[in-house]
C-alpha cells in the first residue's frame, strides 16, 4: 500500500474496515486489464505559465475535448452544407460575370449565349456532382479525387490531385480574403493602404473559429450562407417572374460596363467563355474529402449534402444568368458593379432587399475561405496517414480539429496574400487552375473503378464519367492556356514542387520504417555487449555523485573526465575526486586550446579505437549530471555546455546520452548534506546520494561551463 | 394512478459489486440525486478472508477493484455528474457498506443486486443486502437486474 492507513471501526465490535489508496485516480481510469485511459488532470499543465496559457488556449478556441466526443463533433446536413458549400455557392456570385466577360468579345447580341454556356456549365456541374456521389460512396474515408486516383491510377497521379487540390485551397483563401476586402475598400477608402494586414487578421480570426472545432465554426458560419442562398433564389424567382410576366426592364449598361468587342463568335470564344464560366465548380469536391466529418451514415449524409448543394450551385447559377440575360446586364470592370448587384438593383429597386443581397454576397465571398479551412487539413490528415505529409497533420487538436493543417493553411494563405499585395487581380489568375486537374483525375479515376468492379450501371457510369473527364480535361487545358502568361504558371510549379516534397517525404519514411522494422516472431535475446560509462564533470559535486549512483546501476566500468583549461584546478579537482571517489578512475583532459566539448568528444573517439578490433563495439553511456533550474531565468545560467554536449554526440554511434538531473530540493540530498565527514571526505546519504565540503554548494557540473 | 415524486436526498452511498447492475444503479443515483445536487460515494468493497491482515496489499493493486469504481466513474463523468470512489477492504461486504453510510451520515444507501440462482432454481440474494436491509440505519434502495432468460 502506498501509505497505510488505520482501519476504521465499524457499527458493531469487531467490524472494522480500511480505506485503500487509489493513487492513479486522479489522472488515469483503467479501462480493462493492462489499460489505462487519461484523464484530462493527466495532460494538465504543471508550471503556473503553463497553468495561464492553457487558461487563454481554453478562452480562445475553447475547452479540449475528448476523442470520445468526435462523434459530438460531427455534423449534420443542416450544419455540413454551409460548412463545405460556401465556396461552391459564393462562386454562382461570379461565375456569370465571367462568362459575359468574354462573349461581349464578339459583340452585344452574343450575349444571349451565356444562358447556353451556362446550361453547358450546368451539365458538367451535374456529371461531376454525380462523379463524386459515387466517391462519397465508394471511399467514404475521405480523400477525394486524392483517394480516387491513388486507387485506381497509381500512387504518383494520386499526389498529382492532392498537390493540385492543396495549391487550390491556400488559394481559395487568399483570393475570398482579398476579394472581400476590395469590396470592403470601395466603401472604405481608408483601409486600402492596409489590405495586406487586414487580409491577415481576417485569416487568423477565420484560423481561430476553425481551430475552435468544426460544429462551432460551422455555427459561427452558417447563418450568411443561408441567408445568401435565400436572398439568391428570391432575387431569381422575382425576376423570372418578371420575366414571364413581360414586367422586366432592360437595365441601361453604366459608364464602367466592358465595352462590345468586334472579335468573330468561334468555338475558341465559346471555350473560352465555357471556361471562364466553369470558376463555378470549385469547391464541389470539398464535400468528398471531408465524409468522415459528417455524423452516421456519413456516406450516406454527405452523398446528399452534395447534390443538395449542386442543386442549389446549379439553380443559382443558371437562374442568375438567365435573370440576368432577360434584363440585358453586361459584365462590368472591377470598378463597375458585379452582374449580381445589377440583377438585384433592377430586380429589388433600392431598398432593405437589395441591401440584404449586397450584404449576403459580401459575408459569402469572405466565408468561401471557410470550406478550404475544412477540406485542406482534412486531405493534409489523410496524406500524412499516407505518410506523403508529416505525420503531426494527422493529429487532432484540442478540439479535434486537425490544427496543423488549418495553421499551415493559414500561414500559407498570408504568405500569398503577402506576395501579391492582396491584389485580388494578381490573385485570381492562379485560382481553380488546380480544382480542374483533380476534377480530370477523379473522373478518369472514376472510369476504371467502375471497369474492374462492374456492378450493376457500371458502363454507363464509366461513360459518363470519362465524358466528365473529357469535358473537365479540356477546361483544364484552357484556362491553364488562358491564364498562363497572367501567373497560372506559377501554379504549374507549385504543384510538381509539392509533387516532389510529398515523394521525399514519403521515402523518408519508407527508409526509417525499413531501419526499425522487426520480423514478426522474432526473439529479442538478451544484450550481450559490454556496456561503459564515462561521466564529464567539472569537479565533485551532489550533481556528479548522483550521477555517479546511476553509473554504478549501469556497469562497473566507469570513469569520470575532467577537460579543464587550468592545469592548477585539474589537480585540485583529481585530489579530491581521489579522496571522494577513489573507486572511480578520473581523467583529466588537459585542454590548452580552452575548448571544452571537442576534447571529451575526441576522448571518446579514442576509447572507441582503443577497442580490440575482433570484438563487438561496447555500447558507451555517457551520463551528463545536470543541476535542474527552477525558474526560467535560471535556465539560462546553467546546463548551456551540456546542451551543446548532448547535441553533439546525438547521432554518435554506439552511444547512448543521458541526462542525469539533480535537483535541489530533493529531500534525500538534504538529508546527505547533513552527513559530512569532519575530514571533507564524501560519505552516502540517504538513497546513496553522498556530497563533499568544498563543492556542495556550486550548483552544477556542466553549469560552469 | 398518482404521479411519481422522485426521492429527494442529499448523500447517497452506493454500493458496487463490479456486476453488469452497476452502471444501471450509478445512472439512477446520477438521475434522481440531480435535482437535490445530492453527494454521491460510490464504494466497493474487497472482502478479505482471515488469512490475511485487514491491511494486506491487495486491493490497490488490483486492477479489477480499481475498475469497479473507475467505470462508476466513467458514467458520472458521461452524464456530466460528481461521484466520489472509495475502496475498502473489509472481512464482511455488508457491514462495510453499512459502516461506510452510517459514517459518512448517507441518508440513502442504494445497492445493486444480481438476478442469482442456487442450484435447485431458488432465488439467492446474497449476504449483503439482507445484512443492508436490517442494519442500515438510513434507508435503502435494492436495485435487482432483470432475470435472464430461461436456460433453454
Amino acid at each position: 500500500m502506498t501509505t497505510p492507513r488505520p482501519p476504521l471501526h465499524g457499527r458493531k465490535l469487531g467490524d472494522r474496515r480500511v480505506v485503500v489508496n487509489r493513487p492513479h485516480s486522479d489522472f488515469f481510469r483503467y479501462a480493462g486489464p493492462g489499460t489505462m485511459v487519461a484523464k484530462a488532470a493527466a495532460s494538465a499543465p504543471t508550471t503556473a505559465v503553463g497553468r495561464r496559457v492553457a487558461r487563454v488556449r481554453a478562452f480562445v478556441f475553447g475547452k479540449p475535448l475528448t476523442s470520445a466526443a468526435e462523434i459530438g463533433e460531427r455534423l449534420s446536413k443542416k450544419l455540413a452544407l454551409p460548412i463545405f458549400s460556401s465556396d461552391a455557392i459564393s462562386s454562382s456570385a461570379y461565375a456569370t460575370d465571367e462568362i459575359l466577360r468574354v462573349l461581349i468579345l464578339a459583340g452585344i447580341a452574343w450575349l444571349t449565349w451565356s444562358i447556353w454556356v451556362a446550361a453547358a456549365i450546368a451539365l458538367m456541374l451535374t456529371i461531376v456532382a454525380l462523379s463524386y456521389r459515387q466517391v462519397c460512396h465508394g471511399y467514404p474515408s475521405g480523400g477525394g479525387a486524392y483517394v480516387v486516383a491513388r486507387e485506381n491510377l497509381g500512387p504518383n497521379f494520386g499526389l498529382i490531385a492532392a498537390a493540385a487540390l492543396m495549391v487550390d485551397y491556400v488559394m481559395t483563401v487568399a483570393v475570398s480574403s482579398a476579394a472581400a476586402l476590395a469590396n470592403l475598400s470601395a466603401y472604405f477608402e481608408v483601409i486600402k493602404p492596409y489590405s495586406v494586414e487586414l487580409g491577415a487578421v481576417i485569416i487568423i480570426l477565420v484560423t481561430a473559429a476553425n481551430l475552435r472545432g468544426v460544429r462551432e465554426s460551422g455555427n459561427i458560419f452558417a447563418i450568411p450562407t443561408y441567408m445568401f442562398v435565400g436572398m439568391a433564389l428570391l432575387v431569381i424567382g422575382m425576376g423570372t417572374a418578371n420575366v414571364l410576366t413581360g414586367h422586366a426592364h432592360m437595365v441601361e449598361p453604366s459608364k464602367f460596363a466592358e465595352k462590345a468587342g468586334t472579335e468573330a463568335f468561334t468555338i475558341f470564344l465559346l471555350l473560352k467563355a465555357f471556361a471562364g464560366g466553369s470558376v463555378a465548380l470549385t469547391g464541389v469536391e470539398a464535400i468528398a474529402n471531408g465524409v468522415p466529418a459528417f455524423k452516421p451514415p456519413e456516406a450516406k449524409n454527405a452523398a446528399n449534402t452534395l447534390i443538395i448543394m449542386a442543386l442549389l450551385l446549379g439553380v443559382i447559377f443558371v437562374g442568375l444568368t438567365f435573370v440576368g440575360m432577360n434584363y440585358g446586364v453586361r459584365a462590368e470592370t472591377s470598378a463597375g458593379q458585379p452582374v449580381l448587384a445589377q440583377i438585384g438593383s433592377a430586380v429589388f429597386g433600392p431598398g432593405i432587399l437589395f441591401a440584404l443581397l449586397q450584404v449576403s454576397a459580401a459575408l459569402i465571398l469572405f466565408l468561401a475561405c471557410n470550406t478550404s479551412f475544412n477540406a485542406f487539413p482534412r486531405l493534409a490528415a489523410i496524406l500524412a496517414k499516407d505518410d506523403s505529409m508529416p505525420r503531426q497533420f494527422a493529429f487532432r487538436g484540442d478540439r479535434l480539429a486537425f490544427s496543423w493543417g488549418i495553421v499551415v493553411l493559414a500561414a500559407a494563405a498570408i504568405g500569398m496574400l503577402w506576395a501579391f499585395n492582396a491584389s485580388v487581380d494578381a490573385l485570381i489568375p492562379l485560382y481553380s487552375v488546380g480544382v480542374f486537374i483533380c476534377f480530370t483525375l477523379s473522373q478518369a479515376g472514376m472510369v476504371i473503378h467502375w471497369r474492374h468492379e462492374r456492378s450493376a450501371g457500371w458502363a454507363w457510369r464509366s461513360v459518363l464519367n470519362g465524358f466528365g473527364a473529357l469535358l473537365t480535361g479540356v477546361v483544364f487545358l484552357v484556362v491553364a492556356y488562358e491564364k498562363f502568361f497572367n501567373g497560372a504558371w506559377m501554379v504549374l510549379i507549385f504543384i510538381p514542387a509539392l509533387i516532389g516534397m510529398m515523394m521525399f517525404i514519403r521515402h523518408q519514411y519508407a527508409a526509417s520504417s525499413r531501419a526499425l522494422q522487426m520480423r514478426p516472431g522474432t526473439a529479442i535475446p538478451q544484450p550481450h555487449r559490454h556496456n561503459r560509462v564515462v561521466i564529464p564533470i567539472s569537479g565533485v559535486n551532489r550533481a556528479v555523485v548522483q550521477a555517479l549512483n546511476v553509473a554504478r546501476s549501469i556497469t562497473t566500468d566507469i570513469r569520470a573526465v575532467y577537460v579543464s583549461d587550468d592545469p592548477a584546478t585539474s589537480t585540485e579537482v583529481r585530489e579530491h575526486w581521489v579522496q571522494s571517489v577513489p573507486d572511480v578512475p578520473l581523467v583529466v583532459v588537459e585542454s590548452p586550446y580552452r575548448a571544452l566539448i571537442a576534447p571529451l568528444v575526441a576522448y571518446l573517439d579514442v576509447l572507441d579505437r582503443s577497442w580490440p578490433a575482433d570484438q563487438e563495439k561496447p555500447i558507451t553511456f555517457v551520463l551528463i549530471p545536470e543541476y535542474v533550474a527552477r525558474s526560467w531565468w535560471e535556465r539560462m545560467l546553467y546546463n548551456q555546455a551540456a546542451k551543446q554536449l548532448r547535441a553533439t554526440l546525438l547521432g554518435r554511434p554506439h552511444t547512448v546520452v543521458i541526462n542525469v538531473p539533480y535537483r535541489r530540493d530533493e529531500t534525500h540530498v538534504t538529508a546527505a548534506a547533513e552527513e559530512k565527514h569532519p575530514d571533507g571526505t564524501l560519505v552516502p546519504g540517504e538513497n546513496g546520494v553522498a556530497t563533499d565540503r568544498s563543492s556542495a554548494d556550486r550548483p552544477s557540473t556542466s553549469g560552469r561551463r | 394512478m398518482p404521479e411519481a415524486i422522485p426521492p429527494v436526498f442529499r448523500r447517497a452511498v452506493i454500493a458496487l459489486s463490479g456486476g453488469a447492475v452497476d452502471e444501471t444503479v450509478v445512472r439512477l443515483a446520477l438521475e434522481f440525486g440531480r435535482a437535490s445536487r445530492a453527494e454521491l460515494i460510490a464504494i466497493h468493497v474487497v472482502e478479505l478472508n482471515w488469512t490475511q491482515p485487514l491491511d494486506a496489499d491487495v486491493a490497490e493493486r488490483s486492477e479489477e477493484a480499481q475498475r469497479v469504481l473507475d467505470a462508476a466513474e466513467g458514467v458520472a463523468e458521461a452524464m456530466h455528474g460528481k461521484l466520489e470512489a472509495v475502496l475498502v477492504q473489509a472481512r464482511d461486504v455488508g457491514a462495510a457498506i453499512v459502516d461506510e453510510a452510517a459514517a459518512r451520515d448517507a441518508d440513502l444507501l442504494i445497492l445493486g443486486l444480481p438476478y442469482r440462482t442456487r442450484f435447485g432454481g431458488d432465488f439467492a440474494i446474497g449476504r449483503a443486502v439482507p445484512y443492508a436491509l436490517k442494519n442500515a440505519p438510513c434507508a435503502v434502495w435494492v436495485v435487482r437486474e432483470p432475470m435472464g432468460e430461461e436456460p433453454q
